[in-house]
């Protein structure tokens, strides 16, 4: 087998120096920096300007408390208050004040107004008229405010003091604990886990389909000049497949690395949570039985084409049993014990990102974990016998692309 | 010496190889001579142990095919490739170290070859940067470098200039000179018969033809006529006593039926065209090719 590690260094050394490699290294932190952290930190950044909300209340029973409690409970970094109201009264009938209003959100003076209906009557619908109706955070203090001056009214009207209410109302904070069958807890947010769990599925996906691509087009290449004429006269095709997995094995643990010190070190530099170490040993257990059984995948999938384009159709086939986990992720983050779950599990296509998605979520069973892991051998020992008899004999024919049952018949007569 | 014994192919539902034997001694060049499609590339595959033939051995000085004679082995394939983003010393390692040389060595005789091919100032770069014929001659060293005992080329000249033809050429008689066992594989007559020692022609499959360049020439000698002429020379063809006419502009090649004589057929051409030549003389491998193809076994006529 001498001749497959030469052929896996030569693999190695040529990816990890090509562009393709370099970029997903960099962008798929770089994505998933940008899908997890930008969002946020935009969002946070609009919380530097006072806005003027406008409102309409002709009875003048809610006007004058909202403006005070909203202007007073949302202030900016330098105290100034976030949101200022301006009551609009100048006109006789509700129509003349919205005309009025409306004047005003054109010309920029307020974002919105609130048209204050009969409520006092127990009509509970307030409109809310704006440009851009998409501030949720707005909608939502809004709601807040005018909720509490409501209720208040409605139980001074019975009678009652608001301010007993108030202080006899039990503040609730519902904090969501993690526990394991080690005894141990922890405390686990909903954005925690889906973090988490999310990192290592995209994570697991970008490996995965990097490396399956690169060794799709380094046997098209070979196919198509005839390189591979001269290394299957020079090693075995057996040799030449076991050093192309080798390589690109050792290329995605190269990547893995990579993300892993840059993760250690932002965790360190920042303080986040760091990965329960038996967590990282478990899903890297995976990671490599995942890397393995798609590589053989990939090996009996694309080693049968001959052109870039058939690659890439291919390729989105793949994709998409891919991404299922992806998709999955949420469903399964709020109810990890579904039936369902467990069944596509023990798919092998799907073990390694279902498990992957798992056990950041709840922690499977020391049996299913023996399962899956035997499941998964088993299922890459046939999945390389498999690519290796269609390796033999794709890697020597060109033009037409093979019928499905002329691939069986590769595998079957070898 | 390199000896193929009754090698036999056979894909869905055609007999690509049937019977095919031949041998090549170490200083021998065998010129592997066919029509498209007659199953040169094939036997050069099974030769090469690309293919696993159906029946049949390769032996390799008396040994049969083991991981070890690979290394023994030196391909050069019809279709030429490289790794294109590849750098030039790289892909030369790499295809030397697939057969079994050290890295160090290799990187020695690296130097060497490319040296005496004057490619060494494009030894870092990558082999798309290099015009065509120099992608050709890395190829080449790429195919020599570990000093193999046999040596397969499989249409060496295709795509070379002349200047590059003659610098091939050179190399290839060295490697003769050094002992090695050449297997030719070739449409080009004229080459085969200037670099051959041995002819093997094969034709559907099948070995139609077999033996030194001088005996070959010899068997096919007896009956032909060159000519150099002036005028349109189109009637040659149909020309009674011919059996076989290969006519080009101002020149032909007549190979006459037995019994009739050169003095007959010299008079029966005065007066038609206006001759500047007439040379009884060997056949060339060109006529022979195309005169065995045409009788061999599906021959259409």
């Amino acid at each position: 087998m001498n001749k497959a590690f030469v052929v896996a260094t030569w693999e190695y050394l040529e990816k990890v120096k090509s562009k393709a490699f370099l970029i997903s290294l960099i962008m798929t932190p770089a994505m998933m920096l940008m899908f997890g952290v930008l969002p946020t930190f935009f969002a946070q950044q609009e919380e530097n300007v006072t806005q003027a909300i406008g409102i309409v209340d002709q009875s003048g029973n809610i006007a004058p408390q909202f403006s005070e409690r909203l202007e007073d409970r949302y202030r900016l970094p330098d105290d100034q208050p976030r949101y200022l109201v301006r009551w609009i009264r100048e006109g006789k009938t509700t129509d003349d004040l919205r005309k009025e209003a409306d004047r005003m959100v054109f010309q920029d003076e307020i974002v919105g107004y609130l048209v204050i209906g009969n409520v006092a009557h127990g009509d509970s619908v307030i409109e809310y008229r704006a440009k851009h109706t998409g501030d949720f955070r707005l909608s939502k203090r809004v709601e807040d405010v005018l909720r509490q001056i409501l209720t208040e009214q409605r139980i001074a009207s019975r009678g009652l003091d608001p301010k007993l209410v108030s202080d006899l109302r039990v503040p609730l904070d519902l904090n969501p604990v993690k526990l394991s069958e080690s005894g141990k807890e922890e405390e686990g947010g909903f954005e925690k886990v889906f973090f988490s769990a999310y990192v290592f599925l995209m994570m697991l996906f970008f490996l995965i389909f990097t490396s399956g691509q690169l060794l799709v087009r380094s046997v098209i290449e070979e196919k198509s000049n005839r390189i591979v004429e001269i290394l299957v006269s020079s090693c075995s095709p057996t040799e030449l497949m076991a050093g192309k997995v080798l390589g690109l094995s050792a290329l995605g643990f190269t990547q893995l690395a990579f993300w892993g010190i840059m993760g250690l070190a932002l965790s360190l530099q920042f303080g986040f949570d760091l990965v329960d170490p038996v967590h990282a040993l478990l899903l890297t257990v995976y990671f490599v039985l995942g890397y393995l059984f798609y590589a053989a995948v990939f090996i009996a999938l694309g080693s049968p084409l001959t052109t870039e384009q058939e690659a890439q159709q291919v390729n989105s086939y793949l994709v998409i049993v891919l991404v299922i986990p992806l998709v999955l992720a949420l469903p399964a983050i709020q109810n990890p014990n579904a039936g369902w779950i467990s069944i596509l599990t023990y798919i092998p296509l799907l073990t390694p990102t279902m498990m992957a998605l798992r056990i950041p979520i709840q922690m499977p069973s020391g049996l299913e974990i023996l399962a899956t892991i035997l499941l998964m051998l088993v299922s890459i020992y046939g999945a390389m016998w498999t690519a290796g008899r269609i390796f033999r004999i794709a890697i020597l024919s060109t033009g037409k692309r093979p019928s499905l049952r002329e691939l069986v018949a590769w595998v079957r007569n070898g | 010496m390199l000896k193929a014994t009754n090698l036999r192919k056979q894909y869905s539902n055609v007999l690509a190889v049937d019977g095919v034997s031949f041998e090549v001694g170490r200083g021998q060049v065998l010129g592997l001579l066919g029509p498209n499609g007659a199953g040169k590339t094939t036997t050069i595959r099974i030769v090469l142990n690309i293919l696993q033939a159906d029946a049949g051995v390769v032996s390799y000085d008396g040994l049969p095919f083991s991981p070890q004679t690979r290394n023994l082995v030196g391909y050069l394939p019809e279709e030429r490739g490289l790794y294109r983003k590849s750098r030039v010393l790289d892909t030369i390692l790499y295809f030397a170290q697939l057969r079994g040389m050290s890295a160090s060595v290799a990187k020695a005789e690296a130097y060497n070859w490319l040296r005496r091919f004057g490619l060494l100032e494009h030894i870092g770069k990558k082999v798309e940067e290099l015009s065509k014929g120099n992608q050709q001659k890395v190829q080449f060293v790429a195919s020599v470098i570990h000093d193999p005992a046999y040596v397969v080329l499989d249409e060496p000249y295709s795509g070379l200039d002349p200047v590059n033809q003659m610098l091939f050429t050179e190399v290839f008689m060295e490697l003769k000179q050094r002992g090695k066992a050449v297997i030719f594989s070739t449409h080009q007559m004229d080459a085969a018969e200037k670099l051959s020692d041995h002819l093997c022609l094969i034709n559907s499959g099948q070995v139609v033809l077999k033996g030194s360049v001088r005996d070959i020439k010899k068997q096919h000698g007896r009956n032909s006529v060159h000519l150099e002429f002036d005028g349109d020379g189109a009637f040659l063809k149909s020309l009674q006593g011919v059996r076989n006419a290969i006519v080009y502009e101002h020149s032909a090649e007549l190979e006459l039926l037995d019994g009739v004589g050169t003095g007959a057929m010299l008079s029966s051409l005065i007066g038609k065209v206006d001759l500047r030549k007439f040379e009884i003389r060997e056949p060339s491998l060109h006529s022979i090719f195309l005169q065995t193809v045409n009788m061999g076994p599906n021959a259409t006529r």
